[in-house]
């Protein structure tokens, strides 16, 4: 133990004293090491996120819009799904404690005394706010009757509020909607924006048959539906159930796709993982290209640093060094390089996040685990790389070795 | 020291050059090998001091024969029993005085306390200690042999092997290095010193010639 401390200590005394070969090995390192925590930690706050996400939204929730796959995007998707449906889901899941069917519509005009905005309008449920987890801090949900009645009443998201509104208080107030007058009976908490870059708190919510009936037209027809079941940990099981339950309904050939896509928590984090994906891949490859350069610019100098330190190596031979002892010093030094080169890296991915969360909203998350792939990657370039210098080092015939 | 022959392999040559070396060295001599260059000289002195092992022979050093020993059995050897003084100093440039001369004790199989106060005490002996923080290109030729001798003594080996200690040193220097070598061996140190120089080689009591890779008796 005393003489591996003593092999280490003469290590770092080498690491200080040959300062240009510390300085280019710690660079390279770096550099590699700083991308490589950093798509550890992106990875990981996508997770982060995406379970962030599924938390808030429900984990035991699945949503159902009508359409394939293949039309997703808003105000593109085919209308499948009835209100006939969503009394059948009813009737048939006693597993599902909600079901909250949502229509949807764009761009429309509001005003409020002077001041007019584009929004968008949800009809839905008195269950709404709840069925998203989404809860009112001003006024109250409107009601079952409110519903039933197809009453001009509605919930407002912060962002119109501030549109709107500014700082006056909009519970109680009447707004314009396609010149309808609606009442203000509950404002929404702040949301903030989904991850596809939607400002979610960018809409307004009315009784689903006032949206259907007075705006729509529609008598059918809605956009989505939201479930939440009581048992969570059978949700996959509910899925395909659900999916058979409505391909039957719709009347749907075994050969043909679904005409209605079912969104589960399992596919949000699928979703936002992918979102990150490539700004791992990009990472991933300079990282790993980086820390091959590293290793070979260590290996390169640590190779010249054996032919420059010949004599060294022979004093050390003549003075009762073993050539494990001269392999252990070469092999410290190197790794006490990379191991800082490791650090630093770290470091520099630190101050590099606040960088990309500039430009991007990257979900960032640094943790142990960043810190422990460094450094254990950081070991592996010294050893890998190191060892062969060192074999070398260690190899010398003292008598050449002493004559310089 | 008995028939020792050394031979090197030089493409498909064999060069012999030591050819049959007889030496007896007794604890506590001082004792000069003299020769030209290329004389064996050299390659006599890294078998000594066990850098190197004989083609054929046997060495007896301290009744042990070292002569088969694996490599890190000599270095065992070399930390414990033999001290190196050069002609060219070869100390760590990048360490301080109190390192070098401390540099033998890393090697040491069982380590022990005071090797500091030990390396101070020699420091003082040859009469640098107040170098101690200096590094070796702030100090003179012949402070840097002092140095050399003083990480020679650390281990307290038997044997002091000095290769041309004052190649490098003008006379007054010259002087005051072997003045402190033959104070080593007063104090019991075996001290074989290998040279070329007749008057360097007058401080020993026993002088041996080598030439063509034997002894040769002077006329």
């Amino acid at each position: 133990m005393d003489r591996l401390f003593n092999l280490l200590s003469q290590s770092i005394r080498a690491v200080r004293a040959f300062k240009m070969r510390t300085f280019f090995c710690l660079l390279s390192v770096a550099l590699g090491i700083a991308s490589i925590t950093t798509i550890v930690a992106a990875t990981e706050g996508a997770y982060k996120k995406a379970l962030d996400i599924v938390e808030r939204f429900g984990p035991d929730a699945l949503l159902i819009f009508g359409g394939g796959e293949e039309a997703r995007a808003v105000g593109q998707r085919q209308k499948t799904i009835t209100l006939a449906d969503v009394e059948a889901i009813k009737q048939a899941f006693d597993s599902a404690y909600m079901v909250v069917p949502m229509t949807s519509i764009g761009n429309i005009t509001v005003s409020y005394k002077n001041k007019k905005y584009q929004t968008r309008i949800i009809g839905s449920t008195s269950d709404y706010s709840h069925v998203w987890t989404w809860p009112v801090i001003q006024g109250s949900d409107f009601t079952e009757e409110d519903v039933r009645g197809l009453q001009n009443v509605g919930l407002i998201g912060q962002h119109v509020v501030k549109e709107l509104f500014g700082e006056e208080d909009p519970v109680g107030k009447y707004i314009l909607v396609n010149r309808i007058p609606v009442e203000i009976v509950g404002v929404l908490i702040e949301r903030g924006t989904s991850p596809t870059g939607v400002l979610l708190d960018d809409r307004i919510i009315l009784p689903i048959t006032t949206v259907m009936r007075k705006l729509q037209n529609e008598t059918q027809y809605v956009s989505a539906l939201r479930v939440r079941f009581y048992d969570q940990k059978n949700l996959y099981y509910y899925v395909e159930e659900l999916r058979s339950f409505l391909r039957n309904r719709h009347g749907i050939p075994p050969e043909d796709p679904d005409d209605f896509t079912i969104i589960s928590p399992k596919e949000i984090i699928k979703f936002l993982v992918a979102l990150t994906g490539s700004l791992v891949a990009f990472l991933g490859v300079t990282g790993v290209i980086s820390l091959i350069v590293a290793g070979f610019v260590l290996a390169n100098l640590f190779l010249l640093s054996v032919q420059e330190r010949r004599q060294e190596i022979g004093i050390r031979r003549a003075a009762g060094a073993k050539r494990r002892d001269i392999l252990v010093q070469f092999l410290g030094e190197s790794v006490i390089i990379t191991t800082s080169g490791g650090i630093a890296g770290f470091l520099v991915a630190f101050a590099g996040k606040e960088l990309l969360t500039l430009i991007a909203e990257f979900p960032i998350e640094f943790s142990w685990k960043a810190f422990a792939a460094g450094l254990f990657l950081s070991w592996v370039i010294g050893i890998g790389f190191g060892l062969q210098p060192a074999k070398r080092a260690s190899d010398l015939n003292p008598i050449e070795a002493i004559r310089g | 020291m008995e028939d020792i022959k050394k031979t090197y392999i030089m493409g498909n040559q064999h060069v012999e050059v030591l050819k049959g070396i007889n030496l007896n060295i007794e604890k506590g001599e001082f004792i000069s090998i003299m020769g030209t260059s290329g004389s064996g000289k050299t390659t006599l002195m890294n078998i000594i001091g066990c850098l190197d092992v004989p083609t054929s022979g046997r060495y007896i050093l301290a009744d042990r024969e070292v002569s088969r020993l694996t490599d890190d059995e000599l270095s065992v050897i070399r930390n414990e029993h033999v001290g190196f003084v050069f002609q060219n100093f070869y100390l760590l440039p990048y360490a301080t005085v109190l390192e070098n001369v401390l540099l033998p004790t890393l090697y040491i199989e069982h380590q022990m306390d005071g090797s500091d106060k030990r390396a101070r005490e020699l420091l003082k002996l040859v009469g640098i200690e107040k170098r101690a923080r200096f590094k070796p290109n702030q100090l003179s030729g012949g402070e840097q042999q002092r140095v050399a001798i003083a990480r020679a003594l650390i281990n307290n080996p038997e044997l002091v092997l000095a290769d041309e200690p004052t190649g490098q040193l003008d006379n007054k220097t010259t002087e005051e290095i072997m003045n402190i070598l033959t104070t080593m061996n007063k104090q019991g140190k075996t001290v074989v010193l290998i040279t070329h120089d007749a008057t360097v080689a007058g401080y020993a009591e026993k002088v041996v010639h080598i030439q063509d890779g034997i002894i040769i008796e002077l006329p």
